[in-house]
């Protein structure tokens, strides 16, 4: 599981991250940062054995104007699992292209 | 009157709704309408304490996430206390307990995730045909849409 976040992140700094553009030149928010985590939930006051690990992502973002702010967000495994698919395939076809 | 509550049979319709108010979040499921659909014979001061005793059972057996042996031996204990319940009515909420636990254990675990939660993700990839800049033509650009939003918690 460590070693899928791992080898997600290398993808995300080499192939999607990019250096900050100069303002106005990108039409979409730019991903500058990814971090993640790896967590269990271990009791709560309803369950007192919860044993539920997730995946805790946080993704520092810049928009148009060059302001700054992070996004995070929690996914179970087979949430992760998609996710993680899903920068696969782009990979795939960012080689391709 | 407390003849109608020692019955099993609406008993198993009682914790079906009391799940669903307790762990998967359904709001409409008052006790009034518990009351008139399945103990409609019983006044309300009667009824309330019957359900909370019935919701108690239920979230102390989903909050030790009871095996079926520590079930066992839990609702035994009931059945031999003054006010508890019947062994009928303990037989009903064992039967109720192995068949519904799984779904209530998600529904748990689920409650206790109150960070955003990622509800879809699309993505596609472009290359740049035309560019203020020279050196990003022909650039292949990942481009993703993440929906990140609160789930699965009640009432709040």
């Amino acid at each position: 599981m460590a070693a899928d976040c791992q080898s997600l992140l290398e993808l995300t700094m080499e192939g999607l991250c990019q250096p900050p553009q100069e303002v106005g030149s990108e039409v979409t928010n730019q991903l500058l940062d990814l971090q993640w985590k790896m967590g269990m939930a271990v009791s709560s006051d309803s369950c007192k054995s919860l044993k539920s690990p997730y995946v805790a992502v946080t993704l520092k973002v810049a928009d148009q104007s060059g302001q700054i702010t992070n996004k995070s967000f929690e996914m179970t495994i087979p949430q992760f699992q998609y996710f993680f698919k899903q920068f696969k395939e782009m990979a795939a076809v960012i080689e391709t292209v | 009157m407390a003849g109608e509550l020692e019955g099993s049979k609406p008993l198993s319709g009682l914790l079906s709704g009391l799940a669903q108010s307790t762990f998967h979040g359904h709001t409409g499921i008052t006790e009034e309408l518990l009351r008139s659909q399945l103990y409609s014979e019983v006044p309300p001061e009667e009824f309330r304490p019957f359900l909370e005793k019935m919701r108690g059972l239920l979230k102390s057996i989903a909050y030790a996430d009871m095996d079926f042996n520590q079930l066992e031996a839990f609702l035994t204990a009931q059945t031999k206390k003054q006010g508890g319940i019947t062994a009928d009515q303990a037989a009903v909420i064992s039967k109720f307990w192995k068949s519904h636990k799984t779904k209530i254990k998600e529904s748990l675990i689920n409650q206790s995730r109150w960070e955003n939660s990622l509800k879809t993700m699309n993505w596609r990839v472009d290359l740049k045909s035309q560019s203020k800049h020279l050196d990003q033509i022909n650039v292949p650009v990942a481009i993703v849409e993440l929906e990140l939003g609160k789930s699965g918690q009640i009432g709040i």
